[in-house]
């Protein structure tokens, strides 16, 4: 058998998995299929109608279009829930993949977060469509900008995806715990109202949040009417390279532990 | 050649730890080798071991060959996958070309005889169906050493004997490492022999020795 370099076995392996993982997903039927795409067109539109309930015509006459403003930070936070609680289950899911000498564990996440963008992308742009036949006015003000906050974001989930899967592997309850936790997040993480529009005392609190952060860069960025003086970009950061440094110095720790499982 | 140095390695469990090696450096010639030892003497953490999917408390183990995947574990099949989509996923483990993939393909659909099961998910599959896809499988690759921990039972009598004749065809480019309590089947396949027994690791140059040495555990319960 050749001998493969490091890096060959790396992209081998994860190309494999990415395609297993689309392959699992796929083959979940057409209804299962058809909800993944659905589901956030669904639910989007829940939101809206729920906002304008209750902010009336307020909240249906602000300067910019809230279907929009939705959409955008709702498609984010649906990546950043869908990449925590996917790399959450990798290790345990994909233990028998272990038996295969170069799956490393972490590969078997990063496939996993690599799929997510994937069907997030395919969401944006099925989003886009809808938005285009509805002649919606989709011109972002810097698209740039927007690209490098999901792209963050994507590795922020991916760092504290890796800290809660291995401890996961170790304690089942913190999977427990996060699933719980990341579905109260989605109301303090400034997805459905801009920063601007509460009281200062709640801002300063949901600042602590990273999320209202990245979600704020987003929004800011694609809405004109919107700015990003809220945003610390240095405390995204540091929220960004503390849980990916305990996570990779954990699982350089605990590779061996998790593969024997 | 499979060096192994000051290797312990030990379980935690409620009496204190339990050894399956405790201490041991011993070097490997090549060979087909059968590893004998009583149940939950070790074997299969050994041959894991082995194939570096499980790794020693202490010491170290080195090799320069290269070791398939345990041999009969359906772990790494996905039930919602047809058996050609499981076969596609591990070529590409293994970073075979889409030439080499379809090769792969065509030879284990002939060997393990699936017909449309091959087409089918892997959990429509009964556990003979399985084992027979995953021997094929693991034939279709070139390891210096196959790891088989008692998988050579898979199927019906025809198959076995297929099996078989298949299996020591491969011998003649690689070598085995084989599990097994069927006396008769590492007589047949292997030269040498490797006995768990008591945190110790024997080494013998003829199978039958080994053997002999097994059947005396078995009957006195000590070496």
């Amino acid at each position: 058998m050749q001998i493969r370099k490091p890096y060959q076995i790396f992209f081998a392996v994860n190309k494999a998995l990415f395609l297993r993982e689309l392959n699992m997903r796929m083959s979940v039927g057409k209804a299962g299929l058809f909800w993944t795409f659905f589901e956030p067109f669904a639910q989007i539109a829940i939101f809206v109608l729920i906002r304008v309930a209750i902010m009336g015509s307020q909240g249906a006459s602000s300067s910019y279009n809230f279907a929009i403003f939705m959409a955008v930070g709702f498609i984010a936070f649906n990546m950043f829930k869908n990449i925590l609680s996917s790399a959450t289950g990798a290790f345990t899911a994909n233990k028998g993949l272990f038996a295969y000498k170069q799956v490393k564990p972490i590969d078997t996440i990063v496939a996993r977060v690599l799929v997510e963008m994937f069907i997030t992308g395919i969401i944006i742009l099925m989003f886009l469509f809808v938005g285009f036949l509805l002649q919606y006015d989709l011109k972002p003000e810097n698209l740039l900008m927007i690209a490098a906050g999901y792209l963050w974001l994507v590795v922020f989930s991916f760092a504290v995806g890796l800290v809660v899967g291995i401890g996961n592997t170790f304690y089942l309850s913190i999977g427990k715990f996060v699933g719980i936790f990341s579905f109260m997040l989605l109301i303090f993480s400034a997805v459905f109202f801009p920063l601007e529009s509460i009281p200062p005392e709640a801002q300063e609190i949901l600042l602590y949040n990273p999320l209202v952060h990245f979600m704020e860069m987003i929004h800011a960025n694609y809405i004109y009417e919107l700015d990003d003086r809220f945003v610390d970009y240095i405390y995204m950061l540091k929220w960004t390279i503390t849980p990916l440094f305990i996570g990779m110095w954990l699982y350089v720790r605990l590779e061996k532990k998790i593969i024997s499982l | 050649m499979i060096e192994l140095k000051n290797v312990s390695k030990y379980f935690r469990t409620n009496q204190g730890r339990k050894y399956i090696l405790k201490d041991v450096s011993i070097t490997l010639p090549d060979g087909n080798i059968g590893i004998l030892g009583r149940n939950g003497a070790g074997k299969s953490t050994l041959m894991r071991m082995l194939g570096r999917i499980e790794f020693p408390t202490q010491g170290s183990i080195t090799s320069k060959n290269s070791f398939s995947w345990p041999l009969g574990l359906g772990g790494g099949f996905v039930g919602n996958m047809t058996g050609k989509a499981n076969v596609k996923f591990v070529c590409r483990l293994y970073g075979k070309n889409a030439k080499e993939i379809n090769e792969i393909i065509a030879y284990v659909r002939d060997f393990s005889e699936l017909g449309e099961y091959f087409d089918m998910p892997i959990k429509t599959y009964s556990s003979g169906m399985k084992g027979r896809l995953s021997f094929g499988l693991s034939l279709a690759f070139d390891f210096d050493y196959m790891l088989i921990d008692e998988t050579l039972s898979v199927g019906d009598a025809r198959f076995k004997v297929k099996a078989k004749e298949a299996l020591r065809k491969k011998i003649e480019s690689c070598h085995i490492l084989l599990v097994s309590h069927d006396m008769k089947t590492l007589q047949e396949l292997c030269q040498t022999g490797l006995l768990v027994h008591d945190g110790e690791l024997h080494y013998y140059e003829d199978i039958n020795e080994a053997i002999e040495s097994y059947n005396t555990i078995n009957k006195t319960g000590k070496l």
